[in-house]
């Protein structure tokens, strides 16, 4: 649904500030620095771009324009009407039909321009056709300066209009000037609208909203209108008669049958018969206002037959409309704004007959079907004489009963008061409904301050709460520590203990064992297995373990055996049956060649034999055993960090790169062989 | 009062607030101060645009001043000689005008005779070949330098037919030709739009009146149909000439003035 909301227009600057923005615009989001040195393409961009960009925004500030404010002939006719009277309509048209012809202008002068720019040869021609491009742009602007101004003024006037949605359910007030119109949409609504004792006080159309039956209703005050010709009345007048043309509401045609306001009734009914055709298809109502003044059955024979003659024509729209004659009541209607008489009674009958007329309207469309389809109201008929009130069983009865017996019983502290003496004698008090662990404690006094501390300090809602669980936490722990003392409980028998202290034993082995592993660096457990260098993991070992646990190792043992490729070759055992020979070779020949082995393998033998660690052996360069064993130390704990985390030593085998690859290939145009 | 002023409706019913003419007066009153501060602090374009604003504010005040001024200042009375007034010695003497009319008849049937090209922009500065002519190179290694570019604004007739590109010595590019002038009509003091015919001539020299090149100062013959111009004879002009007074590769339009 289209929403009539013309306060979202955006504001129309005036020429000279159109031309302020964009020009401020354009120099600040544009590059600002040029010099005569640049090369003369990038001069020409440079100033191209200015004027570009100062068309483009032109052209999107003038579309803006174009595009929010409304095209008469595009909103409901109501409003294009409304606007027409206002503003006339021909006018507004060509004001933003010169919006358009400047933009296109615009357009064209900066098309011109660039093209130009593109021949031009230094920086003070670009420069001078820039300045005069964007001059004629502005000088465009300068001259739609009348048309902006009348479109602010528009924009403001048409931003405070009140939002009438031509729509929904509508009740149209109108009627002479004076009737008292706006005193009865005061009555109904909250629009407070101003009312003086004089004619157009209201001049313009005002909205206010009224409910009924849980429905909104928009209620229109319009303008009084003078009985004459539609060529002679004025924009005021207008502003109503365009309302009366194009809202499909319950019009309500106000009668001021006393005459106070300055027409007689037979005035009045002349203006109702000249405007009549705007009442066509529409629920007409009219309203007998002022009655405290003059009854309806005060007024003379002659003016009774006019208000019945309007009375029939009003009598014929119902006719007309649901093809049936109805009863004659909610057409003439009689009220009293002052004393209020009869005000709702309007507003009821208009309401319903509004209502009744759309629902009517809306069951003749055609795209009623479509949901009726869909509805089934079951009416069920009575298929005898029994009467079938609603049960309700006794005992529901009674206890709604006891409930507001109850609900009367109690006595409320203001009760007590007025018992015992009323306010100021009788204090009440506040302890009484304290909800405690023990009723005693309610009249206890509390200090506030105890030990010069103040009491509420220390206070914890939740203090016993917590004890507790602390408590529970405790309990739970203790009967663990219970469970754990119960193993060597002396309910074991001896085989069981003997068991059990196996397993102690055991674990505490483990333990041992797990220590020292983790101590020593060198068995770490990611250096594989292979490596297992103080050889653990023997047969042996096995056999041993597993008669431990009770079985046959012999099996296992074997198989194990049978896998292992077997024991490598000894160097000791070998050389242990060498020796003599080679010490032989060593007096035989005493050849030079084989002296200098013979000494080397005699330095191995040497070496290979068992020698505690600290012996000093001479051409080490130690002084004593005691130096050697700490150097020994500071060696093993300078490589126990690189050992533990396996990494690679000085001792490690190294494959060096002999022929790095960036060295070896690719052209040698520049650089060296082995240097690149 | 429609439904929407709010500000104004409250104002009927309940008066302005108590301190407002005060706070008015006073806004106004620090509105010197404050346009101060910004005179002192607005740098740049701001400034500049501020400052001429202020400029002519300022001429504008002083001129209703000295407008006001001047029903109370006293001045001396305007000394001019009216026309046929003689002084009192001369006043017996009878006048006789007529040889000077015969010889002011003559004077100025020379006047117009020599005036014929008489124009309002008599000296124009000369424009060097190399201004006027941009170099092309052409040629497969571009090595030929035979082929020239205008780069002043140039009237190329509708009947205009090209030579084939290779042999163009001359290239007037589209970018700058026109057809239409701003013209001044000096005596009815407006400007029309009218189209041009021709370049009459160019005063920098004949081979730019050849090829329609307009500078400042050149003359050219624009179609005045549209103003109706009688001649003497009772025919409607429908060529006129004109002086180009600005330099229309800079300005991107051609104004010039009607020679009368």
């Amino acid at each position: 649904m289209v929403q009539y909301n013309f306060k979202k227009i955006t504001v129309v600057p005036n020429g000279k500030d159109f031309i302020d923005i964009i020009l401020s615009r354009t120099q600040r989001q544009t590059p600002t620095v040029v010099h005569k040195g640049y090369a003369i393409s990038r001069l020409r961009q440079f100033y191209m771009r200015k004027v570009k960009y100062t068309q483009q925004n032109f052209h999107e500030k003038l579309s803006t324009i174009i595009e929010e404010f409304p095209r008469l002939d595009d909103i409901h006719p109501f409003y294009g009407d409304l606007l027409h009277v206002s503003y006339n309509k021909d006018h507004y048209k060509l004001a933003l039909g010169q919006i358009n012809t400047a933009r296109n202008l615009i357009s064209k002068i900066a098309k011109d321009y660039v093209r130009m720019l593109k021949y031009g040869d230094s920086l003070y021609r670009c420069k001078s056709l820039k300045v005069a491009a964007l001059g004629r742009m502005c000088t465009v602007i300068k001259r739609i300066g009348p048309s902006l101004a009348y479109l602010e003024q528009i924009r403001q006037h048409m931003a405070r209009l009140p939002s009438i949605d031509p729509n929904t359910r509508t009740i149209l007030i109108c009627g002479y000037p004076n009737v008292g119109k706006s005193s009865f949409i005061n009555k109904i609504t909250r629009a407070d609208v101003e009312v003086q004792p004089y004619a157009f006080t209201t001049k313009s159309l005002f909205v206010g909203h009224t409910d009924y039956k849980y429905l909104r209703y928009q209620v229109i005050d319009t303008p009084g209108i003078l009985d004459r010709p539609f060529e002679d009345r004025n924009i005021i007048e207008m502003c109503s008669i365009t309302a009366l043309a194009h809202l499909r509401a319950a019009v309500l045609f106000f009668l001021d049958i006393s005459g106070s306001c300055g027409y007689s009734i037979a005035q009045q009914a002349a203006l109702f018969h000249s405007i009549k055709s705007l009442f066509m298809n529409k629920p007409l109502i009219i309203v007998c206002n002022k009655i405290d003044l003059l009854p309806l059955d005060g007024i003379s024979e002659e003016e009774k037959k006019l208000v019945a003659e309007m009375k029939a024509e009003a009598m014929k729209t119902v006719l007309g409309l649901e093809g049936e004659p109805s009863d004659d009541e909610g057409v003439l209607l009689t009220m009293s704004t002052l004393t209020e008489d009869g005000v709702i009674a309007v507003k009821n009958a208009a309401c319903e007959r509004l209502l009744n007329q759309r629902v009517e309207l809306k069951m003749k469309s055609k795209k009623i079907n479509d949901c009726l389809n869909r509805f089934h109201v079951a009416m069920p008929k009575p298929r005898d004489q029994k009467e079938r009130p609603p049960c309700i069983p006794p005992a529901v009865l009674e206890a709604r009963a006891k409930q507001a017996a109850e609900k009367e019983k109690r006595t409320l502290e203001r009760d007590l008061e007025n018992d015992n003496g009323g306010a100021g004698v009788y204090s009440a008090s506040l302890k009484k409904h304290y909800i405690l662990a023990n009723d005693e404690w309610k009249e206890d006094i509390m200090p506030e301050i105890l030990d010069g501390h103040n009491v509420y300090d220390f206070i914890d809602p939740d203090i016993l709460l917590k004890l507790e669980e602390l408590e529970q936490e405790e309990g739970l722990r203790q009967e663990e520590e219970d469970d754990d003392f119960e193993m060597d409980g002396k309910e074991l028998t001896p085989e069981e203990q003997e068991a059990l202290a196996e397993i102690r034993k055991k674990k505490s082995l483990l333990i041992q064992q797990h220590r020292i592993k983790k101590s020593t660096a060198e068995s770490r457990s990611t250096v594989p297995r292979k490596f297992d260098k103080d050889r653990k993991f023997t047969s042996e070992r096995m056999g041993r373990h597993l008669s431990s646990l009770g079985l046959d190792p012999t099996s296992a043992i074997n198989r194990a055996r049978s896998r292992s490729r077997g024991r490598k070759r000894e160097r000791s055992s070998d050389r242990g049956d060498n020796d003599g020979d080679v010490m032989d070779m060593d007096v035989d020949q005493p050849n030079k060649k084989l002296r200098m082995r013979s000494r080397s393998l005699s330095m191995s033998r040497s070496r290979s034999r068992s020698r505690p660690p600290g012996e000093v052996v001479p051409g080490e360069g130690f002084k004593d055993s005691a130096q050697k064993v700490k150097a020994l130390k500071i060696a093993k704990k300078s490589v126990k960090k690189r050992n533990k985390d396996a990494r690679r030593g000085e001792a490690d085998r190294v494959i060096p790169n002999l022929k790095p690859k960036h060295l070896f290939s690719g052209k040698r145009s520049s650089g060296k062989t082995d240097r690149r | 009062m429609p439904q929407g002023d709010y500000i104004e409706l409250h104002r009927k019913r309940h008066g302005y607030r108590h301190d407002h003419f005060e706070r008015k007066r006073k806004k106004e009153a620090r509105e010197v101060h404050k346009r101060s501060a910004i005179a002192q602090k607005a740098l740049g374009l701001k400034g500049k645009m501020f400052a001429k604003k202020r400029y002519a504010e300022k001429a504008q005040m002083k001129k209703t001043l000295a407008m006001h001024e001047e029903s109370s200042s006293r001045r001396k009375v305007d000394d001019d000689v009216h026309e046929g007034a003689v002084p009192a010695y001369l006043l017996d003497r009878e006048t006789t005008t007529r040889a000077k009319v015969l010889s002011n008849t003559i004077k100025q049937k020379r006047k117009e005779k020599a005036g014929k090209w008489e124009v309002p922009l008599p000296k124009v500065r000369p424009v060097a070949e190399d201004e006027m002519f941009r170099v092309l190179r052409s040629g497969k290694r571009k090595t030929k330098q035979w082929k020239r570019m205008i780069t002043k604004a140039t009237f190329v007739g509708p009947s205009f037919t090209r030579k084939p590109p290779k042999y163009e010595r001359f290239i007037r590019p589209t970018g700058l030709r026109f057809t239409k002038a701003h013209v001044t009509h000096p005596e009815l003091k407006c400007t029309f739009n009218l189209e041009i015919i021709g370049v009459k001539k160019n005063p920098n020299g004949q081979m730019y009146t050849s090829l329609g090149v307009m500078t400042r100062g050149t003359i050219i013959e624009v179609n005045v149909s549209e103003l109706g111009l009688v001649t003497p004879a009772g025919k409607v002009v429908w060529g006129k000439y004109a002086q180009v007074t600005n330099n229309p590769e800079n300005d991107g339009c051609i104004n010039a003035v009607l020679l009368v």
